[in-house]
């Protein structure tokens, strides 16, 4: 009886189970469900914007490891802030190391490019927060095209199986009008303080980013002064008259924070031992006995010296004892977790001692940048000087005058010295642009992928060849002046590669100009 | 209304277990012993012979030396039954000793094999492809992870075994690769159910690290009565999509009535490394050939070295195994009861695995109708010291990057006595003192596990049978993993700390009706119809302390920054399913399947449905054959398996993390897919199975073709989407090839003879489509820096791409204006990790009571790239750097623009140019794969004993990865210097994960030796 009964309830348990399997009613109730993931956001509010613009900031700035891999094994090496010091990276022998170069352009387009869209489409356009998102996606473009040349732009952040690249030119002209846009819709916006806290470089202070916009874009028009000079005269006296940073109060310092891997690239890769001083930066710190040295750099672990070495040397010839990276400069405390450093020190990513020295090369040019070249060069070095905590006047004015030029670097290829002008202002037109893009170079320090750019528009700082050149690409006397199209772009999106490719006026190539370099 | 269902299924889990364990108890009866010793016909003992009691469960079966004991009642039929032998019936009357010879049936060699479900099965039928593999083969020589004991003992199934020590997860691979992303690891089936064995956390790319333990290795073999491997997918269409991958069937022992019965094993086994890269002896520390106490290399001058530093820093691994099994019972209910102890030290010092196996199986036939079996198993399972594999700075890298000269006393002093901080003798930002790395990284695992296993059995009428049978497998795994304050890469100011807590469990239930029906004279019907409801679910909580305030204070409340990470991931499976099968005459069968199921991981109306059919006919009972054939099938089948999705691929997630002022927010980098489709894998299947000469050769032969398509894949999308990657169903990959099974009775003499076994197998790979837009998938974690094996259309899953010296269009190496090799600007196919073919030839020679065991494995073809040797070449360690060291070494190779090359280099701007190390040239480092090895050899002798105490004993000398018989060359013939052998060992590999073909600082592959004691009582 009860042994039926317990036959019974298996049978009609049974029965229930293939009838609910089969007719469907009631056992898949819970799937979806089931089927989300709980530890995850499956919508979005207006007050989590903030919270995204926060990642689009942080991401652009490339956090932690990415920065050895977008920035600097390539343009801080390129703008010979710093030489290689290991056996196993190559690409400082101008070798493209095509698994690492996607850090710097997919960041950008996965990390920062979805958050913008979200905020530049769920907020109207008379807005603050679009007028930050728009500035910060020309800031954050402006150095991916400067990589490649064309890249996917105007259709970026929508889903589709290609996206077309499109032409430098007509990216740096949206540039241009995001910029005059989103600084429209600020200059209303002054009581505001769009994203609070959650905005990483101003807090939300709307006049400051008014200064950053402006300044960028005072920043890209000498970009573009060689191959539209026009264009680039009015932009850049448009954005002079429109207010940029004037003193080290404005300065973009974004905050970083030692949660959640938002560090400091730089202070993070400063502890493994990859790079050192370059020869380059030796030859002019030494020789202009710069006081920023001791604060870029510190003295070398062994020698207790200020040491740098040439860019491009061999595993073999690393392997020599003066190459070791203990018996060279490693980047300054403030990035140096082994030192007084942190790893979430702000990362620097404009200052208005380069805004001085851009406004100085304008007024070269004959553009009304509201003071003479020779002022504004020496605003350029004294504010540098303040920004890292040179505060003696007497020791800048002794620095702006000297007539002190680089030194032979007494490196292992026994180098000679970079250049042979002093600080104080030449008189030949040719000295004077040299020397602004040397001090600018010292100024930029250590955003190489601004450096770089620099370099490859104005050719200056002059910079040493790199020793050993293992890129069949590059003859003699050549150097890089652009990073191909990627090869997982080749992979997964060759339709749209194949449209930068007829964009780029030359092959493929590291050798091949940008549109906006016109050396 | 099913959630009801799933919670009574979910109580009737312990409802089933514990009536059947308790309501065992009260059924004891008293009953008479039987004992009785079965031969055959030459008076040789038989071990392993079958004793039923006619017309119930009770049974037992003869020990090593072929003796049996059970009890049952006077009037009562035994039943003695044994492949290859007539089954012989005898009444019990009042004897209670019964000696029983068994004749030699030559038309009935039917095997008993395990197939889906639980549900035995002569062989005969079967009309797919099966292999056996009895408990003597996989207790006598002993692994940490018994699964690795089973290679080359099956056709077609790849074995290779985690190089992180014991514990580590093995990669057990069948009929060829077919998933990209997913697992391609076989499902394990114990006792009739699923038991969860995921891998988690494999090492997916050279940089390395710690490899996740698997879950199979748990079991304790001497539980173990049989493996049975369902290789193709038409064996395992009734467990479901899991099954895609094959089935490897285990079934434990249950308890045997009788007198109480006790079994010993024994095993003491030491561990040394069995082969261990070349070195140079002459040179030492330093570089450009001058002497220096602080490089990093073996670039120096001439200098004494230590030749043994790097061998003896690995010890000899000690391993007891020891296992107690009791059994006993009545005619009614049947207890096993049984407890394992495992201890396996690693080759490097401080890392060794702890187990305790508990495991308790009562059966018991309620009534002639009425019958239950239940299981309870108890692991506790502690691996210390787990150490982390590949290139960055793990402790096997750490000791291969010991230069020549330096001895281990010198470098045994790994910190500053006062500062605490690290001593090396060169400087690094990557690698450390070996004996840091093993001293002041301590980690643990440490796992408790529960099964339970219950099933009821009523026998409705002659023709229906229900059984109900529920499972629940839950573990708990707590690791933790401390770096001292001053550990490279890992360790933040203080020291770092992690704590990770994983919760996972599956359980299963199921209901069956089965039973067969004899239609006529010449047609007999059987039938299962089925519902399963299967859940699994995965938690994990990841505390990590970034910094610690007070130094190597390992405690999460003295965290610098503490890293938090929670989830959860569930999913759900429900089917329905059914099999018929029509046997015509007893040599003609036909085997229909259908399944159903509807998974939460599917979109609506989450349900798919595949089937199959297979065939069978026994030729030798259909025709007359010449009478060379004793025996003759053949066999048929075509098979669909569905397979799901992972979960959580259908709704667009936003992810929150820490960072910022208050946190950031992203969308997930994933694009999720629309319409999501199952995945389903078609089999089409032939074999044939052959006997000769009244048994004494046999051939199984199959031929298998596998395509899957559909398959959920990850691929690229173009970035500037804003998204990584998206999830898509696309592709179509194949899998053919051939299963050879030879055996041979090579003497049969009065107290000599001597069989054997071959085992082949051959695989052919094809990816006949990938998608539209994406023509190359990467596996594992994408680029490598050895090489990359990648799925491309028009390849073979496992393509290797590796950077090479590169060529011009005649084919002539290039070298640079200095002489040396110039490497090609991006990565080329090198070949494919995949072995084409692998043997398993197995040799048992018996002389009376001893006997000795042979196996010899091979493994034909496939390429692999040794991140280790492209080290050893770096820093001047390996053998062959020793050449040309004093220069004048010119390549004959051409410049770029053509020219000869006339500029002489030495070895170390050679070995320093096609290696940087961390990074190379992996061309240089590849390896034919093909290896050849003595894999197993053992020495038996069972002991007469003439006790009233000890029943039997069998003492076995066993010796495991004896030695190679050959290995392959260096796929680039370097001139100027000696061929190069194989440095490392194929079938240990970086991980249990798809990223194959890539070595690095793996542990090097060992010789165990051991002996081995049964008893029984």
């Amino acid at each position: 009886m009860n042994k039926n009964s317990k036959v019974n309830k298996i049978l009609k348990v049974s029965i229930l189970a293939a009838a609910c399997s089969t007719a469907m009613i009631g056992c898949t109730d819970k799937f979806d469900e089931l089927n989300t993931d709980g530890s995850k956001l499956t919508t979005l509010s207006k007050s989590e914007l903030p919270l995204l613009f926060a990642k689009a900031q942080s991401a652009s700035s490339y956090t932690s490891a990415n920065y050895q891999v977008a920035q600097n094994l390539f343009a801080d090496m390129y703008a010979q802030y710093f030489a290689n010091t290991t056996t196993y990276f190559n690409s400082d022998r101008n070798v493209m190391r095509m698994d690492w170069l996607p850090s710097h352009f997919n960041t950008i387009y996965a990390e920062t490019v979805p958050q913008l869209k979200s905020i530049l489409e769920q907020t109207d356009a008379s807005s603050s927060e679009n007028a930050l998102a728009s500035i910060w996606w020309v800031f954050s473009f402006h150095r991916v095209t400067d990589y490649y040349g064309p890249i996917p732009y105007f259709k970026a952040g929508e889903a589709a199986q290609s996206v077309d690249y499109d032409a430098q030119d007509k990216i740096y002209d949206d540039f241009f009008k995001r910029l005059d846009a989103a600084v429209k819709v600020l200059q209303n916006k002054k009581s505001e303080s769009p994203f609070g806290s959650s905005d990483r470089i101003y807090n939300g202070n709307v006049d400051k980013w008014i200064k950053f916009a402006n300044s960028l874009r005072l920043r890209l028009a000498l970009r573009i002064s060689k191959v539209d000079p026009v264009r680039a005269k009015a932009e850049a006296e448009a954005a002079v008259a429109g207010g940029v940073m004037t003193d080290n109060s404005y300065n973009a310092l974004l905050s970083k924070s030692v949660n959640g891997g938002d560090f400091n690239g730089l202070a993070i890769i400063s502890e493994w031992n990859e790079f050192r001083m370059s020869a380059s930066m030796e030859s002019v710190l030494k020789g202009y006995d710069d006081p920023r040295m001791m604060v870029y750099y510190q003295p070398a672990v062994k020698t207790k010296t200020y040491e740098g070495l040439r860019n491009g040397l061999t595993p073999e010839q690393i392997n020599n004892d003066i190459n070791n990276f203990d018996n060279n400069s490693n980047v300054g405390t403030r990035w140096s977790i082994n030192n007084q450093g942190q790893y979430n020190v702000q990362q620097n990513i404009m200052s208005a001692a380069e805004v001085y020295l851009l406004r100085a090369e304008g007024a070269m040019n004959g553009w009304n940048m509201g003071g003479t070249a020779k002022e504004l060069y020496e605003m350029g070095i004294e504010t540098s000087m303040r920004q890292w905590g040179v505060t003696d006047a007497a020791a800048i004015a002794n620095y702006v005058t000297s007539e002190n030029t680089p030194i032979a670097p007494n490196d292992f290829m026994k180098s000679p010295a970079l250049t042979n002008i002093p600080v104080k202002w030449a008189s030949s037109e040719a000295m004077q642009r040299e020397q602004i893009g040397t001090q600018k170079w010292l100024a930029l320090f250590p955003d190489g992928l601004e450096a770089w750019a620099e370099f490859r528009r104005s050719k200056y700082p002059k910079l040493y060849p790199v020793v050993n050149n293992e890129n069949s690409d590059i003859a003699a006397g050549q150097y890089i002046r652009r990073i191909p199209f990627l090869d997982n772009e080749k992979s997964s999106n060759a339709a749209g590669v194949k449209v930068g490719e007829g964009l780029l006026g030359g092959a493929d190539k590291v050798t091949t100009p940008l549109w906006w370099d016109k050396n | 209304m099913f959630q009801k269902l799933q919670k009574r299924l979910h109580r009737s889990t312990w409802y089933f277990t514990f009536v059947a364990l308790f309501g065992s108890l009260v059924a004891l009866a008293q009953e008479k012993a039987i004992s009785g010793v079965v031969t055959d016909e030459n008076g040789d003992r038989l071990p392993g012979v079958s004793v039923l009691v006619k017309g119930t469960q009770n049974g037992a079966s003869t020990n090593g030396t072929g003796e049996y004991n059970i009890s049952t009642k006077a009037n009562a039929t035994l039943i003695f039954s044994f492949i290859g032998y007539q089954t012989k019936e005898v009444q019990v009357g009042n004897q209670t000793q019964i000696n029983v010879t068994l004749a030699t049936d030559v038309n009935n060699l039917d095997e008993v094999v395990v197939t889906a479900l639980g549900i035995e099965k002569n062989q005969r039928v079967l009309t797919y492809s099966a292999q056996k593999v009895g408990s003597g083969q996989i207790n006598e020589i002993k692994d940490p992870n018994f699964i690795t004991t089973l290679s080359g003992k099956v056709a077609g199934m790849t074995i290779t075994q985690g190089a992180g020590g014991p514990g580590s997860a093995a990669r057990v691979v069948m009929r060829g690769n077919r998933s990209l992303q997913g697992n391609n690891n076989a499902l394990y089936v114990v006792d009739g159910v699923p038991i969860d064995n995921t891998v988690g956390g494999q090492v997916s790319s050279d940089f390395g690290g710690y490899n996740g333990s698997d879950a199979i290795s748990n079991l304790n073999p001497d539980d173990i009565e049989s493996v049975d491997v369902l290789k193709g997918a038409a064996a395992s269409v009734l467990y479901g999509s899991r099954a895609a991958n094959g089935v490897i069937m285990i079934t434990t022992k249950k308890g045997k009535s009788g007198k109480v019965s006790v079994d010993v094993n024994s095993g003491t086994s030491v561990e040394r490394p069995m082969l261990l890269p070349n070195l140079q002896n002459t040179y030492g520390q330093g570089n450009g050939g001058t002497s220096a106490a602080t490089s990093s290399s073996s670039w120096g001058g001439k200098a004494t070295t230590h030749p043994d530093n790097i061998k003896d820093f690995f010890r000899t691994a000690l391993s007891l195994n020891n296992s107690v099994a009791v059994t006993g019972g009545s005619e009614k209910m049947s207890t096993y009861l049984s407890y394992a102890n495992n201890y396996n030290q690693g080759l490097i010092d401080n890392n060794d695995l702890r187990r305790n196996t508990l495991n308790l199986r009562i059966s018991n036939q309620v009534t002639s109708k009425l019958s239950t079996d239940a299981k309870v198993t108890y692991i506790n399972q502690d691996i210390q010291n787990k150490f982390r594999v590949g290139e960055e700075s793990g402790a096997v890298m750490n000791i291969y990057k010991i230069p020549r000269s330096v001895s281990l006393e010198s470098i045994q002093q790994y910190e500053d006595p006062t500062t605490g901080a690290p001593l090396y003798w060169s400087s690094s930002s990557i690698y450390m003192n070996p004996y840091w790395t093993i001293n002041n990284l301590p980690n643990s695992e440490i796992r408790n596990r529960v099964m339970f296993m219950g099933s009821v059995s009523y026998q409705l009428n002659s023709f229906m049978k229900l059984m109900g049978r529920a499972s629940v497998d839950r573990y708990n795994d707590k690791s933790e993993r401390k770096f001292y304050n001053g550990t490279l890469l890992w360790a933040k100011p203080g020291g770092s700390y992690e704590v990770l807590n994983d919760n996972i469990s599956e359980q299963n239930f199921e209901l069956l009706l089965t039973g067969d029906k004899a239609m006529g004279s010449s047609l007999k019907i059987d039938y299962i119809l089925g519902t399963s409801l299967n859940k699994r679910s995965n938690e994990r909580i990841q505390n990590t302390a970034n910094g610690l305030n007070i130094r190597n204070k390992f405690n999460l409340g003295y965290a610098t920054n503490l890293n938090v990470q929670e989830y959860a991931i569930d999913r759900e499976l429900q089917s329905v399913f059914g099999k018929v099968g029509f046997g015509f005459k007893e040599y003609l069968f036909l085997d229909l399947t259908a399944r159903n199921d509807w998974s939460s991981t599917l979109p609506k109306p989450y349900s798919f449905f595949y089937p199959s059919v297979g065939v069978t006919a026994l030729l030798s009972q259909m025709m007359k054959l010449p009478e060379a054939v004793s025996f003759a099938k053949v066999r048929a089948s075509l098979t669909q398996v569905g397979n799901d999705a992972a979960p959580y691929l259908l709704t667009q997630t936003y992810n929150y993390g820490q960072g910022g002022a208050n946190g950031f927010i992203e969308r997930d980098g994933r694009k999720v897919i629309e319409g999501l489709k199952p995945e389903i894998t078609t089999s089409l299947e032939i074999g044939a199975d052959l006997r000769f000469v009244k048994n004494k050769y046999g051939l199984d032969f199959t031929y298998y073709k596998t395509n899957s398509r559909n398959q959920l894949l990850v691929l690229a999308l173009p970035v500037a989407t804003g998204f990584r990657n998206q999830a898509i169903n696309s592709g179509n990959i194949q899998n053919q090839g051939i299963e050879l099974t030879a055996t041979a009775k090579v003497l049969e003499a009065d107290k000599l003879s001597w069989s054997s076994t071959l085992n082949f197998a051959r695989n052919r790979n094809k990816i006949i489509e990938l998608n539209d837009n994406i023509k190359r998938s990467l596996l594992g974690d994408g680029f490598g820096r050895s090489a990359t094996p990648v799925v491309e259309e028009g390849g073979s899953y496992g393509d290797l791409l590796a950077f090479r010296w590169k060529t011009n269009a005649s084919g002539q190496y290039i070298v640079n204006a200095d002489g040396k090799p110039v490497s090609t600007s991006s990565q080329e196919n090198i070949g494919n990790f995949n072995p084409k073919a692998t043997v398993g030839f197995s040799n048992l020679f018996t002389y009376k009571k001893v006997s000795l065991n042979v196996l010899l494995t091979g493994s034909f073809g496939g390429v692999i790239v040794s991140g280790t040797d492209a080290n050893m070449a770096f820093d001047g360690n390996a053998a062959y750097t020793a050449s040309n060291r004093e220069g004048g070494w010119i390549l004959p190779g051409v410049t770029e623009s053509g020219e000869a090359n006339k500029t002489p280099i030495t070895a170390e701007s050679f070995w320093t140019t096609v290696s940087g190390g961390r990074y190379f040239v992996g061309e240089f480092f590849a390896y034919d794969a093909t290896n050849v090895r003595l894999k197993e050899l053992s020495l038996g002798y069972t002991i007469n004993v003439n006790s009233s105490f000890i029943k039997s004993a069998r003492l076995a000398l066993t010796a495991r990865n004896v030695f190679f018989l050959y290995r392959g060359n260096a796929l680039l013939d370097i001139p100027g210097i000696e061929k190069r052998k194989l440095p490392v060992d194929p079938e240990i590999s970086l991980g249990a994960g798809n990223f194959q073909g890539v070595e690095y600082a793996n542990l090097p592959s060992s010789r165990n030796v051991g002996i081995n004691l049964q008893l029984s009582f």
